[in-house]
């Protein structure tokens, strides 16, 4: 049943931090409906996708990323 | 973070957006104005940066632009509070955030802004890549239908050249 791909995490590859005011990097991270994608879904490492909800998240507080789609 | 620098100054980053009914001079005196308020309060600034226009991502109080403006700077928590409260009742800025962030220097921040860049592009090549896939079948769909186009005119000749063959023909007769 479980066979999701192994992904390698995107901000340990790169070796980047998370950041909220880095909107393109944000935008791969969440769906068509500007919806946070899951952690299997994105690949990412636990430890930064908690990073990325947060920075999507205050994202979206300084209306740099829509919390919904229109 | 290290538990010591909990009692000295610790670094944040103040990110706000000034109200869209100024101009860009104007908007900058705001900024100015909102610097002095961090320097007032004990802080003091170490870097700061202005974005310009840009579009909010939803209207904020009739607004959809508006300039984005950021700065980095040293400050007490007592500080912090005091200032968020002061932006909070300001009319000329619509939103602020303000959050702790380990001290940065130049260098350290331009690798940073250069490894965004890159994955920005490398972001950027994949699209690419898949909006000419894209134009491709498009452009082959529609020539497909120029195709059908031309025939469907050529049977369309052919039936007028008939039609007007039968109306000669039948005014002969009359």
């Amino acid at each position: 049943m479980n066979n999701k791909k192994h992904k390698d995490c995107f901000f340990c590859v790169n070796q980047m931090d998370v950041d909220y005011k880095d909107v393109r990097t944000l935008r791969r991270f969440v769906n068509f409906y500007m919806k946070i994608l899951p952690g299997d879904r994105t690949g990412i490492c636990a430890w930064h996708q908690r990073k990325l909800t947060q920075a999507i998240k205050r994202a979206r507080v300084m209306a740099l990323l829509a919390p919904t789609h229109k | 973070m290290s538990k010591s620098k909990a009692s000295g100054p610790s670094r944040y980053e103040m990110l706000f957006i000034v109200a869209n009914n100024y101009t860009e001079e104007e908007a900058k005196t705001i900024v100015a104005k909102v610097e002095s308020l961090v320097t007032e309060n004990g802080g003091s600034i170490a870097y700061r940066e202005f974005w310009g226009k840009k579009k909010l991502a939803y209207v904020i109080k009739q607004n959809h632009y508006g300039y984005y403006s950021l700065c980095e700077f040293d400050a007490e928590r007592e500080a912090i509070a005091k200032l968020d409260r002061t932006l909070r009742l300001s009319h000329e800025v619509l939103r602020h955030q303000i959050i702790s962030i380990k001290a940065l220097s130049d260098e350290e921040r331009a690798k940073i802004k250069e490894k965004q860049a890159q994955s920005a592009v490398k972001n950027e090549k994949k699209e690419e890549k898949t909006g000419k896939e894209k134009i491709q079948k498009v452009v082959a769909g529609k020539n497909e239908k120029a195709e059908k186009d031309e025939s469907n005119k050529a049977e369309l000749k052919d039936l007028d050249e008939k039609l007007e063959g039968i109306l000669n023909n039948a005014q002969d007769l009359l």
